[in-house]
């Protein structure tokens, strides 16, 4: 059984300090999230899920607590692990999108490549060919300003996707694009899911992203408040 | 880029003007060279000041950036050589256009002063390694001053960089 198990959370909190008073962004999260699966975190505006996804990214370190990913506690890794974590194995996927402005949707695509240590022809081949499998075949060598907000999330995954990771963090993907644009990304990723098996973790307030998914956590206040099955 | 440039024509200014002012035998030339040697010593230092700077205004406006980079695996070292090699290429770019800048403008004040003929008998030798100089100066230039805000930038820590709102 603990085979399946991609990230475990053990006891997770995470205290910031702000003129002499504690705010408890995450207080004693326990969860497991299994192999391949789609789970959707669920929780008002202040309720930790950045924070979370912060701290199982290995961009943050907890106050308390561990995260396993593979069963390796990420807090005994060394700074060159932790990128190497968040290189190969995690793609992380922004509400803002964060593309770097001067680079094309291509160069941006390639980006993660280039940190993994990947030549770089092979790493604009597998750019281009992540582009086009998100549809964006057509738009190469446009910069991010010159793409509508769904076609640069739709970038976003596929920069995601460039060192094929195992687990996709989406932080409210959809929270900054229209109805329609949303549904398609959510279909996007729910397809990555499905077919490659990444396992997806996504923070969101949309409703038709949560019917997707295998499970629901809902937080508040830093705590897990209950679990519902999709 | 500009603060190099800048920097870089003064320079040249400078320095070509005591080629020009030799060739057009000048006898003073040679007197005012150390008055000239401290006025390239202020522009070296407001160069340095300036860029590095430029820099930190550079790098704070991309925090989200970087933040991001290192989200997608980013190693400090590839922040520190992104920085390193803009500011090479800027240096390189800034330096050229200070040494046209610097050079158009002495040549204008040489003619007017001189004549074309101190322009022409000017030693060719002596303004090659004159230019190839101040673009070396710049390259050290607008690296010395990116080291600390390249330092900076790479020792960010991600989180922060991330939740940074210009
Ligand atoms: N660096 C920080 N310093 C101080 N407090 C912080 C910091 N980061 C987060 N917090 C606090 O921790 C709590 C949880 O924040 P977090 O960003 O995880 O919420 P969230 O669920 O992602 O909210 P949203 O839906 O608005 O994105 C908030 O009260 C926030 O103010
Ligand atoms: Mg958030």
């Amino acid at each position: 059984m603990s085979l399946d198990i991609i990230i475990e959370l053990e006891d997770l909190a995470k205290y910031y300090t702000i003129g002499g008073e504690v705010i408890k962004a995450l207080d004693g999260v326990n969860l497991e999230i299994g192999r391949g699966e789609y789970l959707s975190i669920v929780g008002p505006s202040g309720s930790g899920k950045t924070t979370l996804f912060n701290l199982i990214g290995g961009l943050d370190r907890p106050t308390r607590g561990r995260v396993y990913i593979d069963g390796v506690d990420i807090s005994r890794l060394d700074a060159y692990e932790l990128a190497w974590l968040r290189c190969r194995k995690i793609g992380y996927i922004f509400q803002t999108f964060n593309l770097i402005p001067v680079l094309t949707a291509l160069e941006n695509v390639a980006l993660p490549t280039v940190f993994a240590g990947v030549p770089r022809d092979e790493g604009l081949r597998k750019a281009e060919k992540l582009l086009t499998s998100v549809g964006l075949g057509d738009r190469l060598h446009h910069k991010p300003s010159e793409l509508s907000a769904g076609q640069q999330q739709r970038v976003a995954i596929a920069r995601a996707m460039a060192n094929d990771p195992e687990i996709i963090l989406a932080d409210e993907p959809t929270g900054n694009l229209d109805l329609n644009t949303g549904m398609e990304i959510i279909s996007l990723l729910q397809g990555l899911n499905k077919t490659r098996g990444m396992t997806l973790i996504s923070a969101t307030h949309d409703l038709k992203m949560i019917k997707a998914s295998d499970r629901i956590v809902y937080i508040r206040d830093g705590r897990i408040e209950r679990i519902e099955r999709g | 880029m500009a603060s190099i440039a800048l920097s870089i024509s003064f320079f040249v200014t400078l320095a070509s003007l005591d080629t020009f002012q030799q060739s057009a035998g000048f006898p003073g030339a040679l007197s005012t060279e150390s008055y000239h040697y401290w006025m390239m010593t202020v522009a070296l230092i407001v160069s340095i000041v300036c860029i590095t700077n430029t820099m930190l205004i550079a790098v704070y406006e991309r925090y989200r950036e970087i933040g991001t980079m290192k989200c997608l695996g980013a190693l400090d070292r590839h922040i520190l050589m992104l920085f390193l090699s803009e500011a090479i290429i800027e240096g390189f770019i800034g330096g050229a256009a200070g040494l046209i800048f610097g050079l158009s403008l002495t040549s204008i004040y040489t003619v007017i002063t001189s004549g074309f003929g101190a322009l022409l008998s000017a030693p060719g030798h002596k303004l090659l390694a004159l230019s190839l100089g101040s673009i070396l100066l710049s390259l050290c230039l607008s690296l010395g001053g990116v080291l600390y805000p390249a330092y900076k930038a790479s020792r960010l820590p991600p989180v922060e960089a991330l939740r940074f709102e210009p």
